[in-house]
This record gives structure tokens, C-alpha cells and sequence, in this order.
């Protein structure tokens, strides 16, 4: 028995000889490596190459086994985290700045000559400024339209939709758009959209997620519950959009999951989303797609969204990441994200004049315009202060999946997720009222700094 | 033949006899520093890797520390502790978690009866063993996202077998249950609220849990101490019984389930911890914790409390109730089972 | 009367040939059944892993069109082989380790007498029941102290010292005779040797149980891994296959490809752990 285990332990040191070579990636010589964390969507790759082409002096690498927060933070709190990492929200910007791992860089920013608010879409404004503080410089930007199948409408011999349908026009079209077999089971949908876009609608619906000063969650405002009523008659009533189940029938394998992949599919006329969606869509070479804007709600604005690349207090290379930080504000970067579709560039100027509009390479997208219209209009989600993005979305996604699945009205699930939102809110407003900290933040307001906001 | 039957753990071990006149046996020091030398390697990681951390997760449970907070952290007294305790999502969670074990009586009878045919002398028995261990193998992901597809509610094979046979059975409108997509239970527990209701009746998301847990579990680890169990049983017993003309259930029942009562025990007390601490993976991957949070485990609970929302003295004090609930738990299957086997 | 008994013992007889036949063929069809059972969901890994991507959608349970190229799609988009060895080199180190720190441990609690034992080990028990979300903060604080942040150690060090092990083979060991130990000790052998000679060698079913177990358990390992890790090179199998199952796609029939690559080594191990289980079963019945 000793000899066996004497063997096995002779056996598996010898293995480490061959485990440690080829462990760590060399640095290419001469030069510096910025390890830059974000989601590895393909795209990246080319975005990569451009930076590392026009900076022959670093090496970007990317980073997609990190990516989350909790990676994040944990990693830069004990030193070991990226240089770069990506923001996706409001929330997540004030928790990395709180947590005192994103870098304000808004002096290096001006001295750059980049006077970032002003040249950046201010839907996207909040994943990158804060409290007046640059932190980082957008990636891309969003703000969704409706994509709709040409050859579903040619088949069915039904006038493509313009520029500007009402909700109503939009449900009517729908009706006529989906075809059910005899079982009644749905071969294809009017409409599809996300679940998770109630935010869009409440939005477009005029509705808030907070009052001003963040201390009260009105998520159950008419404004909201209406929208959310729209989005389950689309379902329920209308019976255009799939229903959970029909729905998770279609999810299994294929590229992209949900809503994409069906209407990558064939199975919907109509599908609300982003201009990124293109990524995916254009491979598809029996797609012949046409875009125009949503419908208006009450509010008359979109919901904007986007990703910022924020710079790591923790940095050894500043000066580098700096450097990136200016590519990403420089035409280089912008005009490769047009090209490539990964939503629409950061900086605003960039999303216009004859490459934006007309890309040689994709003669029939004519419709680029209203990319940049749409983004005109957006407006970013809202933080309170008070309470963690994180829990207010996982209190809020079981109130609505309980709508989703019919089996809670929209009304009962807003007002049941405002008031644990603001229980939340009282807690924490208690907790630090108790221990005297008053409301460090709650100058700041709900929307946050500098952003706009078209409400 | 006492002294050969394996011991329960909480019973003393069978002592040796008296020491032989002369011999170095009897002496509690000499055996006492031996035993240290035997513990140190094991200890020295215990200490390390868990000893320390547990009690500095004790500390944190009475802070408000928190990843994303400026303010320095502080000790709020058992405020972590009122804050779980008055909150209902705190108890339908602990709910939940119980509500996932309910397959494991099923899952660990199962393994005994799949042991029981595995232990006879057949051909190809290496050949189901393999089978019945293969689930056990799959990793995670890969498991998880094939039972995703069974469950399927439209075109998954569970509910096309099922769909006919309901129809069948209950007329046109007799739908399959939709699975992971739906609350719904065979208790009946309510979505928001700590009680029962009609309404919920049925098959969801939680029963899916724990039908798939049932088969990864009833030929995993449980079966193979269950067979290593029967081995270690003298066959001289075997022989005895049936000399006496005991039947397959008598030799069962007086032989087989006797001499398996410390494995039995065993199996149980990990299953409850296992059990308590469960339903993490099936939640991350499978689930999100949802529909409506119906899924979520005080494990899963904790998962979400710490790397979601980052309050890690919440979390820590979450933790820590869990453990206080699994120690009284393995602290009564013990006094329970090791009555249970001294008399048996 | 000698007649009357001849007669019992031969109706005897024939009822147990009836009872053996009988039994026979119940117990195989009872596990046949049961295999079946057991192995669709396996089925339809393997012929998922052999289908093209669209067809993964349908009902039919073969593919259409089959499609071996998947194997090797899977080593082309990720460094699969090296994984492959991580996944190995990680369980193989963290089995051996800990059989025999678990070993050693359950020695001096099953076989050897000094004051507070039942308690100590009470105590370790207790260690079993934490759950492993609450070390993990501060393991992982620690590993960053120890500068094992991303290194095979830190994957390895932390997971080879487990109580499970210590009370498995805990509850194994006290099944051997006392007498032998004694035996050894008239003989003139200290502990040490007693522990080596007398006791692992009857231990053996349960060391071959609990090697099987804790190399199973590593070998598919997620959340350590997941969070500790940082560079390609060290990546293990589940968290390389997620590069299969992200935002931007899920490439189902290669995820089902790599898990067949991935359980293919245990199926191997188990196959050839089995005859050692066996020998185990045969040498169960330990003279008193």
C-alpha cells in the first residue's frame, strides 16, 4: 500500500514538468499588456485587432471567463483584476465607483481633449458618469426598433409597415401576421419582443422607476401598469407574441437563445430590438430584412442602453489605458463599430454623413437613419441610491414573471414590487439615519448626473 | 459475531479487551501523540481552509460589510438576523429547500433496492453498475442542459409521452404540466406567502428538481456504499440465516438491513446535509432561482445575497443560520440513529 | 420417515431451483428495464453530439445527417486538450492527497484510543455540514495571500483535506477487527506500521470508494475553478464548455460533444475501479 501511493505521488509530480509549460501567455517583447475584461461576443475580436494595430506598443488581450461583477470586484479588491472592465448599467457603475475600483479619469479625460459628456450619447451616459465624474468611455450604445421579415409580408401580401405605426396599427398588423395551425398551435408570430422589455414599454409609456430623489420606487404608477397591460395582451389577448411556454419551445440549441433565434428563424413577422442584432442577422443570407422605429408611447422616448469600458483604479499601466480610452472616443473605433453593426457608435457625430448611412458592403440596409433617431430619443434606465440595482431587478423579475405567466394581474405585480422596492429603500435610509450618515447621497439624483433624460 | 458488525458512529466503538498483562496498550499518552501525528496533515488543512474561515464568516454575519459600500464597515449587532427573520422570502426559501428534499427517501430506497439486485451474483453487472453510475458522471452543465431539453414543455420527450396519455386519460383539455416554467407544487405552496393554496396545485418547476435529482442520484455515490456496505457484511450471517430457512425478506430484514444500519445512517445524515445546503447548481444553470423565486435554496439564497447583491454580512449571517439548522438536524438523526442501531 | 425427509428435501430443492430461475429472470429484467431508463438521456447525448446544429431542435431522436465533425469543431474553437489534462492532473492530485491525509485521519479516530476523540470528531463532522458559499470569500482572500491566485496549487491545496473522507473511511475502518491491530502489535509494530500493513490494505474497498468519489467530484468541479482562475492555460473542462453556452450562442451538439469527451475518462476509471470493488465485495467478509 505505501508503494502505491509512493508511485501515483511519483507519477503526478513528474506530470507537473509537462503542467507548467505553456502556462502563462508570453508578453510580446517590448510591450505592455492591458488585460481588458468583457463579454466575448465575436465581434471583439476584430475591435481588438484595430486598437492593437494602431498601438503597436501594447497588447490588448481580452478577458471573458471574468466577466461579472462579482469576478470584478472580488479580483480588483485583492489586486489581481484587469485593467480595463466592462459596465453595463447605472447600477454597476456606482457599485464599482463605491467599491472604489473604477478610476476617475476625468481630468486625463479633458487633458486628452475629450470633453466626454459632451460627445458621447447621453442615453448611455450613465455606465461611464457619475456625480460629475468620468469613469470610463462607452463602448457602444442602443436603442431598439422593430425589425420586420419582408418575405412573411410579401407571402401574406401585406403592405410593409412606416416609419411611424401606433400600437394600435402595430397589434392589427400583428393579428393578420400570425398563423396558427389546427391544433392552435402558433407557426408563426405577428410580434416578438423580449419579456424583459416591459422596461422599454413602461418607459415609452412615461412611466418612472424612482422619484427624483430616489427615496420612493413608483414603479406602480398607471403610466407603468398600462404598459405592462399592453405587453401581456400581446400574449393574452391578442394572442400575436408567444406565450412562456410556446416560447420555451424555441429556445433549445440554434444560435442566440429567445427572441433572436426565433425571428432569425422564420417563426415571427416583427421582433423589437437592437441594432447589435444585425451581428447575427446578417449571416443569414435568406433574411431579407426591413427596420423601422417602434410605435410612440404616451412618453415619446426610448429606452437607451449601452456598455462602457471603465479603467481599473488598481491599473500599473494608466497611461495605456488612457490610450485606449481615446481610441474608443477617436473615428477609427467608431466607424468599425457602425461597420460591424454592434449597436451604434459611442460618439454621436459618428453616426451620420454616407459610410453611416449607406454601407457600401450592405447596400440594403437603407434604413440607418432611424439608428440614429432612435438613440436621439433614448433615455437610461434609472438608480436609486438607496437601493442595489441587482435586488430591485430580481424583486421585479418575480413580479413579472408571475405576469408572464398570467398568473398575476399587472396592476397587483407593480404595486407588490414597489413596496418591497420601497422597504428596501426605508431599510437602508433607516439603517444610515441610525448611524447618523443622514443621506450622503441623496443629493444625487435618481436620474442620474449629466444625462439628459427626455421624460 | 458483535464485534465484527460495523459500528454506528455515534456508538463507542467496541473496545479492546483488557490489555494483555505487560503490553504497552492502556496507555492514553503514548496513543494520544500518535494520534496527533496521524491528524496533523488533515488538521493543518481543516484549520486553514475551513476552521478559520467559518469563524471569520461568524464575525462578518454581524456587520453590514458589503462589496459596493463606502462607509467603513461596521458591527450592527444581530440586525442581519432580525432583517432575515422577518422577511417571507427568508421562509419561503427555507420552504423551498425542503420542499427538494422531498425525493430523498425515494432516491435513497431506491439506491438500497438497486444495491440489493447489484449485490447478487449475475452476469453483466458491471455493465448496469456503470449505467446506474453514469449520471453521476456528467458534468454539471452538460446535465443539466439535456434535462433542460427533456422538460421541454412542447416538444420535449417527457410531454410528448405524457400529453397523450393525459388526454387520454382526463379528455381534450388535460394539459402536461409546463415544468420549469411553473410554480406550481404538489403541496400546494403559495408563490407569495407561507401557506397552501389549491391554486398550486399540480406539477412545476421544483417537482422537475426533484424527479431529475431522483435519477442522477438513486445509482450515484448512495448505491456504491450501499454495495460496499453489503460487501463488508460476514457471510457467515448470510449463511446462518439460511440454515435457520430464512426467506429473501427475512434475511433482508434481519440480516441484510441490521448489518446496513451504519451505512444507512451514513447515507442519510449526508443527504440531509447535502439536501440543505442543495440546490445551487440546479438554480444557477437551470432555473435562475425562479419562476417567481420558486426554486431558490437558502444555498442559492446566499449565492445571490453575496455575488449578486454583495452583502456579504447578510449573506454570511444566512450562511450561518443554514449551518445552526444542519447541525440540529444531523444532531437528531444522530441520537435517533444510533439508538436505532444498537438495537437493531 | 427417511423416506418422508428425502422427499421434503428434494420438493425443497426443486423450489429453490424455481426460486433461483425465478429470480434470475426477475432481477435481469427488473435491471434491464432500469439500464433503459437510465440511458436515454445518455442516448441522446451522444447522437445530439453527432447531429448538426439545427436539427437539435427536432424530435427525432437519430440524426438526420450525421455530422463527426463536431469532435473536431470542439478542439479547433477551444484549447480542449490541455483542459482535458487540467481536468485529470487537478482530480488526480486532489484523490491522492486526500485518500491519504482522510486515511490517516480516520486512523487515529477509528483505531486508535486517546481522551476527547468522540468529540474532536463530533466536531470535525460538523465541518460537513458548512456550507461551501461561506468559505469562499475568505479562501479566496487567502489564496491571494498565499500568491496561489491562478495557480494549480490553489485549486489543488484547498480541496485535498476533507472531513467526508475522514468519516467515510472513518466508518470502513471501524468495521476491522480489533484483534488484528493487536495481533500487529505483539508482533512489535508501532502505529505506524500497523496503518500501512494491517489496516489500509483491509480498508481497501473504501479507499477505492472514496478515490472514485473525490475524483469524480473534482474532476467536474465549477464554482472553485470558475472563480479562482484567470488564465486560459489553467482551465478546466465544465468551464471551458461554457465557451459553448454563452450570450451569443448556444452550440448545443458541440457542448454535447465535449461531455462526451468529458465523462468518457470516468467511464474508463469506473470500468476499471470495478474489479477492485468486486475483490472488494469477495473480501468483505472479514474473519472475526
Amino acid at each position: 500500500m505505501k508503494w502505491v501511493f509512493a508511485a501515483l505521488l511519483l507519477v503526478m509530480g513528474l506530470l507537473c514538468i509537462p503542467a507548467q509549460r505553456g502556462l502563462h501567455d508570453p508578453i510580446p517583447p517590448g510591450k505592455t499588456r492591458l488585460v481588458w475584461i468583457t463579454d466575448d461576443n465575436p465581434v471583439r475580436k476584430q475591435q481588438i485587432e484595430l486598437f492593437n494595430q494602431l498601438h503597436p506598443h501594447i497588447d490588448l488581450k481580452i478577458d471573458p471567463t471574468n466577466a461579472g461583477m462579482e469576478k470584478v470586484i472580488v479580483q480588483s479588491l485583492a489586486g489581481v483584476g484587469p485593467d480595463l472592465f466592462d459596465c453595463y448599467n447605472g447600477f454597476q457603475l456606482e457599485a464599482y465607483v463605491r467599491a472604489g475600483i473604477a478610476a476617475d479619469i476625468t481630468q486625463d479625460m479633458l487633458d486628452l481633449g475629450i470633453d466626454v459628456g459632451k460627445i458621447i450619447w447621453p442615453a448611455v451616459a450613465v455606465t461611464n458618469i457619475t456625480g460629475g465624474r468620468v469613469y470610463g468611455f462607452p463602448g457602444n450604445a442602443a436603442a431598439d426598433a422593430i425589425f420586420y421579415n419582408k418575405d412573411i409580408f410579401d407571402r401574406m401580401g401585406i403592405p410593409y409597415p412606416g416609419r411611424q405605426m401606433t400600437w394600435d396599427e402595430l397589434v392589427a398588423v400583428a393579428q393578420r401576421l400570425t398563423v396558427r395551425d389546427e391544433n392552435g398551435r402558433a407557426t408563426q408570430f405577428g410580434f416578438l419582443t423580449d419579456w424583459w422589455k416591459w422596461q422599454d414599454l413602461a418607459m415609452m409609456w412615461g412611466a418612472r422607476m424612482f422619484s427624483d430623489d430616489g427615496t420612493r420606487c413608483i414603479i406602480d404608477s398607471p403610466e407603468a401598469i398600462a404598459a405592462v397591460e399592453c405587453l401581456h395582451s400581446l400574449i393574452y389577448k391578442h394572442k400575436v407574441m408567444p406565450s412562456p411556454v410556446e416560447e420555451a419551445s424555441a429556445s433549445q440549441g440554434g444560435w442566440g437563445s429567445g427572441t433572436i433565434a426565433f425571428f432569425n428563424g422564420g417563426k415571427g413577422a416583427m421582433a423589437f430590438g437592437g441594432r447589435w442584432w444585425l451581428c447575427t442577422l446578417r449571416d443569414n443570407k435568406d433574411l431579407r430584412l426591413g427596420v423601422t422605429l417602434a410605435p410612440f408611447g404616451p412618453g415619446r422616448v426610448y429606452r437607451g442602453y449601452g456598455r462602457s469600458t471603465l479603467v481599473s483604479a488598481n491599473t500599473k499601466h494608466r497611461k495605456e489605458a488612457l490610450e485606449f480610452m481615446a481610441h474608443l472616443a477617436g473615428p477609427a473605433y467608431n466607424q468599425l463599430i457602425n461597420d460591424q453593426a454592434d449597436a451604434v457608435g459611442p460618439v454621436a457625430k459618428y453616426c451620420a454623413g454616407e459610410r453611416f448611412l449607406h454601407n457600401p458592403e450592405y447596400p440594403e440596409e437603407t434604413y440607418n437613419d432611424l439608428w440614429a433617431e432612435a438613440m436621439d430619443l433614448g433615455v437610461p434606465d434609472e438608480v436609486s441610491p438607496y437601493v442595489n440595482g441587482n435586488l430591485a431587478n430580481r424583486i421585479l423579475g418575480k413580479q413579472l414573471d408571475l405576469v408572464k405567466n398570467d398568473q398575476k394581474s399587472p396592476a397587483d405585480a407593480l404595486k407588490a414590487a414597489a413596496a418591497e422596492i420601497n422597504e428596501q429603500i426605508d431599510a437602508a435610509r433607516g439603517v444610515g439615519i441610525a448611524r447618523g450618515e443622514g443621506s450622503a447621497r441623496g443629493e444625487r439624483t435618481a436620474r442620474a448626473d449629466g444625462t439628459g433624460g427626455g421624460a | 459475531m458483535a464485534d465484527v458488525a460495523p459500528l454506528a458512529p455515534g456508538a463507542t466503538p467496541v473496545e479492546a479487551p483488557p490489555p494483555v498483562r505487560g503490553g504497552r496498550l492502556g496507555l492514553h499518552g503514548s496513543e494520544f501523540w500518535a494520534a496527533l501525528a496521524f491528524l496533523i496533515p488533515n488538521f493543518s488543512g481543516f484549520l486553514l481552509f475551513t476552521a478559520g474561515p467559518v469563524l471569520f464568516s461568524l464575525v462578518v454575519s454581524f456587520t453590514n460589510w458589503s462589496l459596493i459600500r463606502e462607509e467603513p464597515t461596521q458591527f450592527i449587532g444581530f440586525a442581519n438576523f432580525a432583517q432575515m427573520f422577518g422577511d417571507t422570502e427568508f421562509w419561503l426559501y427555507f420552504l423551498n429547500t425542503g420542499y427538494l428534499m422531498l425525493g430523498m427517501p425515494l432516491s435513497i430506497a431506491g439506491s438500497l433496492f438497486l444495491a440489493l439486485l447489484l449485490s447478487q451474483k449475475l452476469r453483466g453487472l458491471v455493465v448496469y453498475r456503470t449505467i446506474f453510475y453514469l449520471p453521476s458522471f456528467t458534468a454539471g452543465v452538460a446535465l443539466l442542459i439535456l434535462w433542460k431539453a427533456l422538460y421541454n414543455p412542447d416538444f420535449g420527450p417527457i410531454n410528448a409521452l405524457l400529453d397523450p396519455l393525459l388526454r387520454g386519460l382526463f379528455g381534450p383539455d388535460a394539459q402536461a404540466p409546463t415544468w420549469l416554467l411553473s410554480t406550481k407544487n404538489l403541496l400546494g405552496l403559495h408563490v407569495e406567502e407561507v401557506r397552501l393554496t389549491w391554486e398550486q396545485f399540480g406539477l412545476g418547476a421544483r417537482d422537475a428538481i426533484i424527479f431529475m435529482g431522483i435519477w442522477t442520484a438513486i445509482g450515484g455515490a448512495n448505491m456504491l456504499l450501499y454495495l460496499a456496505g453489503i460487501s463488508n457484511i460476514p457471510q457467515e450471517l448470510f449463511e446462518a440465516a439460511q440454515i435457520d430457512g430464512a426467506g429473501p425478506w427475512a434475511t433482508f430484514r434481519h440480516v441484510t438491513w441490521p448489518q446496513l444500519a451504519p451505512t444507512t445512517f451514513f447515507i442519510i445524515v449526508m443527504s440531509f446535509i447535502g439536501g440543505l445546503q442543495g440546490g445551487f447548481e440546479q438554480a444557477r444553470v437551470l432555473t435562475s432561482g425562479g419562476p417567481s423565486g420558486t426554486t431558490t435554496t437558502l444555498a442559492y439564497c446566499i449565492y445571490t445575497k453575496a455575488f449578486e447583491e454583495f452583502q456579504i454580512g447578510y449573506a454570511s449571517a444566512v450562511s450561518w443560520v443554514l449551518f445552526v439548522i444542519i447541525a440540529i438536524v444531523t444532531l437528531v438523526n444522530w441520537k435517533y440513529g444510533s439508538r436505532e442501531t444498537v438495537d437493531g | 420417515m427417511v423416506e418422508l425427509h428425502r422427499a421434503t428435501a428434494r420438493a425443497h430443492r426443486r423450489e429453490e431451483w424455481w426460486f433461483r430461475t425465478g429470480r434470475f429472470i426477475a432481477s435481469h429484467a427488473l435491471l434491464l428495464v432500469l439500464a433503459v431508463t437510465m440511458m436515454i438521456p445518455f442516448l441522446w447525448m451522444v447522437f445530439a453530439s453527432f447531429k448538426p446544429l439545427p436539427e437539435i431542435e427536432s424530435l427525432r431522436f437519430l440524426p438526420e445527417k450525421w455530422q463527426p465533425e463536431n469532435y473536431g469543431q470542439v478542439f479547433e474553437q477551444i484549447r480542449f486538450a490541455r483542459y482535458y489534462f487540467n481536468s485529470i492532473f487537478i482530480a488526480a492530485w486532489v484523490t491522492i492527497l486526500q485518500t491519504l491525509t482522510s486515511a490517516m485521519a480516520a486512523f487515529a479516530f477509528a483505531r486508535l484510543r486517546w481522551p476527547g476523540r468522540d468529540t474532536v470528531f463530533k466536531l470535525y463532522l460538523a465541518t460537513l455540514m458548512i456550507p461551501g458559499v461561506v468559505t469562499m470569500i475568505p479562501n479566496y482572500t487567502l489564496m491571494v495571500k498565499l500568491g496561489l491566485l491562478d495557480s494549480y496549487a490553489g485549486l489543488i491545496v484547498p480541496a485535498s483535506f476533507s472531513a467526508f473522507g475522514t468519516f467515510l473511511l472513518r466508518q470502513f475502518m471501524l468495521g476491522i477487527p480489533r484483534a488484528l491491530d493487536e495481533a500487529a502489535a505483539i508482533d512489535g509494530a508501532g502505529h505506524w506500521r500497523t496503518f500501512w500493513e494491517v489496516i489500509l490494505p483491509l480498508a481497501r474497498p473504501g479507499l477505492v470508494t472514496l478515490a472514485i468519489f473525490t475524483f469524480m467530484g473534482n474532476y467536474g468541479s465549477f464554482f472553485w475553478p470558475l472563480v479562482l482562475i484567470k488564465s486560459d492555460a489553467l482551465r478546466t473542462l465544465p468551464i471551458g464548455m461554457l465557451y459553448f453556452d454563452s450570450v451569443y450562442g448556444r452550440q448545443t451538439n458541440l457542448i454535447m460533444a465535449a461531455s462526451v469527451m468529458n465523462i468518457t475518462p470516468l467511464i474508463l476509471l469506473f470500468v476499471s475501479t470495478q474489479k477492485y470493488l468486486v475483490k472488494g465485495i469477495q473480501l468483505g467478509a472479514v474473519k472475526g
